[in-house]
């Protein structure tokens, strides 16, 4: 394996370095080594953003809300106390990632743009994702795959920061083209049928640099559930993000976001529509619970993961809304 | 000491082994129960306790020596395929690439009794080697395997036992899929019988997966040639057994082999047998004349290196409404993969309950797919999960409580052989266990709490060999400086062979355990069995004690030269000989030591011969408390209460560190590890520990031990049972009759993982 090693001392020549053939960034290298040793990413430049001063920061500011950058560490988001009050839903999400090593290496840019577990395209499978013909999975051992979104890849996204950050209705910051703007990160992540190869929207030259999230309303109230079948160190089967705002016993208003089901992060708007002014106290709750993912279509092997999601929400509303 | 040579059989691993084996002619008395004795028995420390928290411990893999060069393996990336044609130029010419081996250039050395090559044309699986490269680097050597060009012609394959048991499938050698054509099958007494005597009859089929080693150390082997002798460094459980096969590979005398294993990163049974990168590292270092290591990754180790046969299960059980059982059959298949290899697993059905019929039949099948090895408990395991899921299930139709069931059923003697047993105190364990996880507290009626959590407890019997056996050697060499070296060819895989050595010198000669040297881990040494089939404290500790006593006798005789008195006029104690009638005269073992010529005194100690007439066994039971979210289908297993009957106790430090392994072993057995296979191509899916899951400390249950026995009267002179392999064969059948207590749901394959329990839950 050979390929040069660039330290860019600045986002401008991080870009260019970027922009040259077949170039990947580096930062924890917790994801890209790994797949480099593997042999399924085989970049000819690879660019270490470690080296680039000012996105290592913590910020936040009242009234609008929170930075993070993107080479803030896995560890400093799951021991911060301002987002454990603040953004308890981020926090837990954090928290729940792979191991302490693990979280002590990996950062917020490179964990947004991890690259799926799918056990066909980390093998030697000339699949789909890695611009190959079949989706080996479609047929295969899809019990971990998607439910919904499917098509013609069916892999799940593997971030938890993302499914957080998508139910706080979070913005991805890249560096693009010389300049630095924000993405709603329900846009920022893609479907394998605009682009089987890539799970984000970053085109050759462009990198994150950074996540804001806005303000939440000091009533609301958050938490991540992340079902994993092993207690650590390992991904979610299904997790859910959730954020809801209530009043006299009625959910005014909630977020909901899910993990382990689509090939990204998956945000159901009429899901979050049905929550608003429900009444806690009433059956409602089973109601809208029992109708999510009624548009889902699971392959062979993966059709617990129905009753599993709505079995979710149940708990996860149940102890918000206590 | 008078010895004399004798026919001994021993169980090994899956089979009986007779061989014949020097044994002495007179036996010592056991020793009395632990209270009374001084060092064995007592929580000491592991004596290499400071080299391995050090980092000082050197394993294989930390071996280097000057002039190393690296080997690595290209391998078959098919299920089923032939070598056509492999060009090695361009590889060749890749700087710092000193050899590649491969069937142009390799001679025909029989592998896998003799069904296949060293390096065959003839790919059966995903992983059957094609050809090695060894560079000055391990880089390098990787990168030539990528400039080997192969010509493969695939062929048809296939991947489970039942598509390989179909007439029209294809064949992975041209003799057919089942082993040996026929099923391994047993009977006694009369089954049709025994069936029309039952009050009910209950018929069940369970399913286990293939599950992998996956030791912390992987395999690998350094091969140094010095003239014609030949030295390997291997991460091996059978330093023998790699001599002999390399000898017999390389066409050599055994005595110009020298194999050392020093310090290991576990095992389980995949390092019973010499591996071919051992042999490929020896021809490749002889060749060039360079030390070769060779070392597979973590892919390697989840195709290559053998794995857990899975099994299908057919299991009918006929019991009368008193709770007697009439009648037992048991028809098992399993995969061994490629390769011959055993993946029968009846033993448990035909020994744990008293039962006058049974009927076992076993199939190993072959199928396209790496093959299996012995595992840790091979074929009990996977037996146990079924056997003690049906008792259970048997005992609720007739509403007998499950414990009260399998006391009914206790069976006092070795039903296969007819035989006593030469302790069993499985009675015991049954007792302590249930009052420890306080049994009664179970659900009687399963699954009936009425809570989003519910918990259960399970319980599940095992039985296993372990009395070890000669032959078995030791050499003792009392110093000058009073301290002792121990020589023995025996091998610690991290489980404190290393420890009990010393405690059993130290207990004999009544001196300090830290004047004990032990030394173990090399073919120049005595020989002692492989560690394997929990064998290595019962066959080896005896012959420490017999070469400790003669080192005693020795030192006697030796005094009684010194202080012209008579033999039987002297006594030893603490490092001291002394008048038994004159308190005064004595003398030190420096002193005698000092005094004879040679300035030391050697011994040789042997294993003495196993009694006649009698079986010996292990016995064990382990309870499982657990909690089922009924939600997420997740299994928390609270706390696993184990009671053994394991004969005398060593060392309870090292004794529970195995059984602590043992336990969350099967824990993974039960819940998360499966190696999975694409059927459509054949290939393993789990390559990795992050898709392969073993459990993490996180997962692991609270764990309380009780030991019901105090020693085997019979077996030794030491009478220990070896607790290897019982510590794992019943926790992945006590969690999942723990399971079904709790949620009323019989999961009958493994791993129980959400996606099934959900299933259960919700169709």
């Amino acid at each position: 394996m050979k390929f040069e090693y660039h330290q860019p001392k600045n986002l401008k020549e991080a870009g260019k370095y970027l922009l040259l053939n077949n170039s990947i960034p580096f930062s924890g290298g917790t994801d890209i080594l790994a797949l480099m040793k593997d042999g399924i990413v085989n970049p000819d430049h690879v660019v270490n953003l470690k080296t680039i001063d000012g996105l290592s920061d913590i910020k936040f500011e009242t009234g609008k809300g929170l930075s993070i950058g993107a080479l803030v560490k896995i560890k400093e988001i799951s021991q911060n106390q301002m987002i454990a009050e603040n953004f308890p839903v981020l926090k837990i999400a954090a928290s729940e990632i792979a191991s302490p090593q693990l979280r002590n290496m990996g950062t917020v840019g490179g964990n947004l743009c991890q690259r799926p577990r799918c056990m066909y395209f980390r093998d030697d499978f000339d699949c789909i994702r890695k611009g190959g013909g079949t989706c080996y999975a479609f047929e295969g051992f899809n019990k971990y795959h998607c439910i919904i979104g499917g098509g013609p890849c069916y892999i799940v996204h593997p971030s938890d920061l993302a499914v957080a950050l998508l139910a706080l209705d979070a913005a991805v910051i890249i560096y693009s083209d010389g300049k630095q703007k924000q993405i709603p990160i329900d846009d920022f992540y893609i479907l394998p049928e605009s682009d089987a190869m890539s799970e984000t929207i970053l085109k050759p030259g462009e990198f994150v640099t950074g996540i804001f999230i806005p303000e939440l309303k000091s009533e609301a109230r958050s938490t991540y559930f992340k079902f994993k079948e092993r207690d650590v160190w390992d991904f979610a089967i299904v997790s859910v993000a959730a954020i809801i705002r209530k009043n006299n016993g009625i959910i005014e208003w909630g977020s909901f976001a899910f993990g382990g089901v689509a090939p990204k992060p998956w945000l159901d708007n009429a899901f979050n529509k049905s929550i608003a002014g429900i009444r806690v106290a009433s059956g409602s709750i089973e109601n809208v619970v029992t109708k999510a993912f009624d548009n889902a279509q699971p392959l062979q092997l993966n059709s617990y993961k129905i009753p599993l999601v709505r079995n979710i929400l149940r708990r996860v509303i149940t102890q918000l809304s206590a | 000491m008078a010895v004399k040579i004798i026919k001994s059989k021993n169980f090994v691993e899956t089979d009986f082994v007779e061989s014949l084996a020097e044994v002495p002619v007179e036996e010592y008395k056991p020793w009395p129960e632990n209270d009374k004795l001084k060092i064995v028995g007592k929580p000491v420390s592991r004596i290499d306790a400071y080299e391995k928290v050090s980092g000082t411990a050197s394993y294989t893999t930390d071996k280097f020596l000057p002039n190393m060069v690296y080997g690595k393996i290209l391998r078959s990336p098919h299920p089923n395929a032939i070598l056509k044609n492999l060009n090695t130029e361009k590889a060749e010419k890749l700087e710092g690439v000193l050899k590649i081996l491969s069937f142009k250039n390799c001679p025909e050395i029989s592998w896998y009794y003799d069904t296949s090559l060293l390096f065959d044309k003839n790919l059966r699986y995903q992983g059957d080697e094609v050809a090695c490269v060894a560079a000055i680097s391990e880089r390098i050597a990787l990168e030539a395997l990528k400039l080997i060009e192969v010509e493969y012609e695939t062929l048809p394959f296939v991947t489970t036992a039942s598509e390989a048991m179909m007439s029209e499938s294809p064949k992975v050698h041209g003799w057919g899929n089942i082993l040996d054509g026929k099923p391994d099958t047993y009977v006694r007494g009369d089954v049709e019988k025994g069936f029309n005597e039952a009050d009910q009859i209950i018929e069940e089929e369970f399913n286990t997966q293939v599950v992998v080693h996956n030791p912390t150390e992987v395999h690998c082997s350094l091969a140094n040639w010095d003239d014609d002798k030949l030295t390997i460094w291997d991460s091996t459980q059978a330093i023998f057994s790699v001599r002999d096969t390399v000898a017999a590979s390389l066409k050599i005398p055994s005595s110009k082999v020298r194999v050392i294993k020093k310090f290991m990163g576990g095992g389980f049974g995949s390092k019973l047998e010499a591996g071919k990168h051992t042999i490929m590292a020896a021809l490749i270092s002889r060749d060039i004349g360079k030390p070769v290591f060779i070392s597979v990754d973590r892919k390697e180790m989840n195709l290559a290196v053998g794995n857990r046969p899975d099994s299908n299960q057919k299991l009918k059980i006929g019991v009368k409404k008193d709770g007697t059982i009439t009648a037992l059959s048991h028809i098992s298949y399993g995969s061994v993969g490629a390769y011959p290899d055993s993946a029968g697993c009846s033993w448990p059905l035909k020994t744990i309950y008293l039962c006058p019929n049974v009927k076992t039949e076993e199939y190993s099948v072959l199928t396209n797919s790496g093959r299996s090895r012995a595992m840790r408990a091979p074929g009990h395991v996977q037996g146990t999960f079924a056997l003690e899921a049906i008792i259970d299930d048997a005992a609720e139709k007739i509403g007998m409580d499950p414990l009260e069931f399998r006391l009914k059923n206790y069976a006092e003697t070795d039903q296969v052989f007819n035989v006593p047993y030469t302790s069993k105190k499985l009675k015991d364990a049954y007792l302590k266990g249930a009052e420890i996880i306080r049994w009664k507290r179970r659900n009687k009626t399963p699954g009936s709490q009425n809570s989003e959590v519910k918990n259960g407890i399970g319980m599940a019997t095992q039985i296993w060999w372990g009395g070890g056996g000669p032959p078995a050697y030791a050499a003792l060499k009392l110093n000058r400086d009073s301290s002792i070296n121990v020589f023995a060819g025996s091998q610690d895989l991290g489980t404190g062979t290393y420890t009990f050595i010393a405690q059993v010198a130290a207990e004999v000669l009544e001196i300090p355990v830290e004047k004990i040297k032990v030394d173990i881990g090399d073919t120049d040494f005595p020989y002692c069995p492989l560690s394997g089939g929990s064998m290595t404290a019962p066959s080896v500790a005896p012959a420490i004690r017999d070469a400790a006593e003669q080192m005693k006798g020795k030192l006697i005789s030796a005094a009684a030269a010194i202080l012209n008195l008579p033999e039987e006029e002297l006594m030893y104690s603490q490092g001291l000989v002394s008048s038994i009638k004159e308190k005064d005269k004595k003398i030190s073992i420096t002193e005698i030591v000092s005094k004879t010529r040679n300035r030391e005194l050697i011994t040789n100690g042997a294993r003495e011969k196993n009694p006649d007439g009698y079986a010996t066994n292990s016995f064990g039971v382990q309870f499982a408390d657990v909690s089922v979210d009924t939600l997420t289908g997740k299994v928390k297993v609270n706390k696993i209460a184990a009671a053994y009957d394991i004969g005398r106790t060593l060392n309870p430090k090292t004794l529970y560190n195995q059984i602590h392994g043992g336990i969350i072993q099967g824990l993974g057995y039960a819940l998360f590890e499966e190696r999975l296979l694409d059927r459509k191509t054949g290939k393993v899916l789990t390559t990795n520990l992050h898709s392969y899951k073993i459990p993490t400390i996180k997962d692991a249950p609270e764990i309380e031990i009780a030991i019901v026995s105090q020693f085997d009267p019979l077996n030794s002179s030491i009478g220990v049972k070896g607790v290897g392999e019982p510590a794992i064969i019943p926790t992945a059948a006590a969690i999942g009759n723990a399971v079904y207590n709790a949620i009323g749901k019989r999961i009958r394959s493994l791993p129980i993982t959400p996606d099934k329990i959900i299933k259960a839950l919700y169709s």
